[in-house]
């Protein structure tokens, strides 16, 4: 239990998403000019880290991994390592749970349906989802919980970042900021403040 | 005074429109509205007042508030130095020893700083807002006195061009500038920033000590301790002699190592009176901070295991300790990059005081999380104001439906 929150704070605050590995930074810059569609955006992706991370475990521990098919094939599976295949598994994996996750909404929540528009499939090709389920195969979690709470709380970190980012816009939005930086340059600055402050977390040990 | 005014009036019309040295008004301005309250008046139609306070009258409210943890850390300099060196020194001794160590830094610090704010006035043909003021006499405050100058100037520039001008001047950073200098500082010249050597002036040069003499500030000793020094005889902090202690008296009066304007709690009170006195601070962040701070420290004291001993460090004692005191009065309290809603004054200051003692306790690479949790807030209060804003558009609609 305590395993699965370490890991959990872990990924908000100390691993986060944009801020330790500028992750997923197309659609934090692109998305993050208001708070409402930053906050929509931020759940959507929530829900697909969520969602992706622990399948793409069982995928990479039931198939992929050296030795995983032992449950199909027996003990030829010993030399069997498919994880060559990885990135191309856990792509399709993503693209189409998004589009499932995309049905979903639709049919279930029109309302929320319609106020993401083009953000939901545009998760789709977020590198933080992506990132998500890399980390996963590198950091070795051990079991499915432990999986699905890194893929949450990445989400969340994600989440964060992008309507704390979009409140400094809307905040910044009337100040005189030299022509040459409105607009995207001058949230890259900001993004760079944010990071120093999130420095606040690195280091500490759980 | 009388006869500066008339002197600026007489060379006044040099600097006007069509006047000889046109091109320096901004400048001019800046020193002529620093000097005297601009005599701009309210028209007998306007439907408004012009207050003679404006934001530079503000601003020396707060340089005033500082001035006694100016001349304290002053004094400490000094006197620090002569403790390290075992040797006895009067007052005053301590105290010129201070100034000289001091006042460069405090001069560093402002030339950089409006140096590079009247460049940005000059090319953006503005006047000058209050600038650099406060900023300026904050930075020499929150470093430690043995920081090569170069630094101060360098960390300066940047924190004031990437932190302040290019989000449009004063009143519109995100972060607080001075801070920023310091979180610049810390990353980029750790060794210069932490460690036993900085705190004391002298101490880096291979300055001759007397015995076992240690420069760790209380607050580092602290994070130090060991689980069994700490069931031995507690926690104890030494003032830099091993043999003498140092009690919490001591360190609330502030004749400690640490950075330069931190160490006394007492004359940041002071400080913190003037401020809350002419209503230039906000108290509720002042008061959720303590508040804020105090509940962490119980939390710690409560769940405190063998593991990390410094969680059983008293919450009372980290109040008095490093830049705690100091980052909540005068950095804390900035009313630009602070919560600007009331509601979220509340939430902003005691996360800030919460988030600090967690980070100094259990984050093992800062001894001081102060700096850090101020910065932290200062980039989600835009995001707390968002939220009490949006909260009172919801009821007040509701009021309206009902």
């Amino acid at each position: 239990m305590q395993d699965l929150v370490n890991i959990f704070v872990k990924s908000i605050f100390i691993d986060n998403m944009v801020f330790a590995y500028f992750l997923g930074m197309c659609s934090y810059l692109a998305v993050s000019k208001t708070v409402k569609t930053a906050t929509g955006l931020g759940l959507a992706v929530v829900f697909v880290l969520g969602i992706t991370v622990p399948v793409n475990y069982l995928l990479e521990n039931y198939i992929l991994k050296k030795g995983a098919l032992e449950w199909l094939i027996g003990d030829q599976a010993a030399t069997l390592d498919l994880s060559f295949l990885s990135f191309i598994m856990f792509i399709a994996v993503i693209a189409s749970m998004v589009q499932l996750v995309e049905m979903v909404v639709e049919k279930f929540a029109p309302s929320l349906y319609t106020s993401l528009g083009i953000f939901l499939p545009l998760i789709a090709v977020n590198c933080a989802i992506l990132g998500g389920a890399l980390f996963m195969q590198e950091r070795e979690y051990t079991s499915i919980g432990e999986a699905t709470v890194f893929g949450l709380g990445s989400g969340i970190g994600f989440f964060l970042a992008i309507i704390g980012i979009a409140a400094i816009r809307e905040k910044i939005r009337y100040s005189e900021v030299p022509a040459p930086l409105r607009g995207i340059g001058i949230t890259f600055i900001a993004t760079g403040l944010m990071a120093i402050a999130f420095m606040t977390f690195m280091g500490i040990k759980l | 005074m009388k006869g500066l005014l008339k002197y600026i009036e007489k060379i006044k019309p040099n600097f006007e429109q069509g006047g000889k040295y046109e091109k320096w008004h901004s400048i001019f301005e800046s020193f002529e509205t620093f000097l005297f309250v601009p005599g701009v008046t309210t028209p007998k139609k306007g439907a408004h007042i012009r207050d003679a306070m404006d934001s530079k009258r503000l601003m020396s409210v707060v340089v005033i508030a500082l001035i006694p943890a100016l001349l304290f850390g002053m004094w400490n300099t000094g006197y620090q130095h002569f403790l390290a060196l075992g040797e006895t020194a009067g007052f005053m001794q301590e105290f010129i020893h201070g100034l000289i160590k001091v006042l460069p830094i405090v001069l560093v610090s402002y030339i950089a700083g409006l140096g590079t704010e009247f460049i940005f006035v000059y090319i953006k043909k503005k006047e000058i807002e209050e600038g650099f003021l406060v900023s300026g006499l904050l930075i020499p405050l929150i470093v430690p006195v043995g920081i090569p100058l170069w630094m101060v100037a360098v960390a300066t520039i940047i924190a004031v061009v990437i932190g302040k001008e290019v989000f449009g001047g004063t009143g519109m950073n995100i972060v607080n500038p001075a801070l920023l200098t310091r979180a610049i500082l810390f990353f980029s010249y750790p060794s210069k920033m932490s460690g036993d050597k900085i705190w004391v002036s002298g101490l880096d040069n291979g300055m001759v000590v007397s015995d076992a003499y240690s420069g760790a500030t209380p607050l580092a000793q602290a994070a130090s301790t060991s689980s069994e020094q700490l069931t031995e005889h507690g926690f104890k902090f030494f003032n830099g002699l091993e043999k003498e202690s140092v009690t919490f008296f001591d360190m609330f009066m502030g004749w400690i190592p640490g950075s330069i304007g931190e160490t006394s709690t007492l004359m940041i009170l002071i400080g913190a009176a003037i401020l809350l006195y002419t209503g230039v601070a906000s108290w509720k962040i002042m008061f959720s901070g303590l508040v804020g701070a105090i509940l962490m420290g119980l939390i710690f004291n409560m769940f405190a295991t063998d593991t990390n001993p410094f969680m059983a460090l008293p919450f009372y004692d980290h109040l008095v300790l490093g830049g705690f005191a100091f980052g909540l009065v005068f950095m804390a309290t900035d009313p630009v990059t602070a919560a600007q809603t009331e509601k979220g004054k509340w939430i902003y200051g005691f996360l800030v005081g919460f988030i600090a003692i967690l980070v100094r306790v259990l984050n093992p690479a800062y001894p001081e999380g102060m700096m850090l949790a101020i910065l932290l807030m200062n980039v989600f209060s835009p995001l707390i104001d968002y939220y009490v804003v949006r909260g009172n558009v919801k009821k007040r609609l509701k009021r309206m439906s009902a």
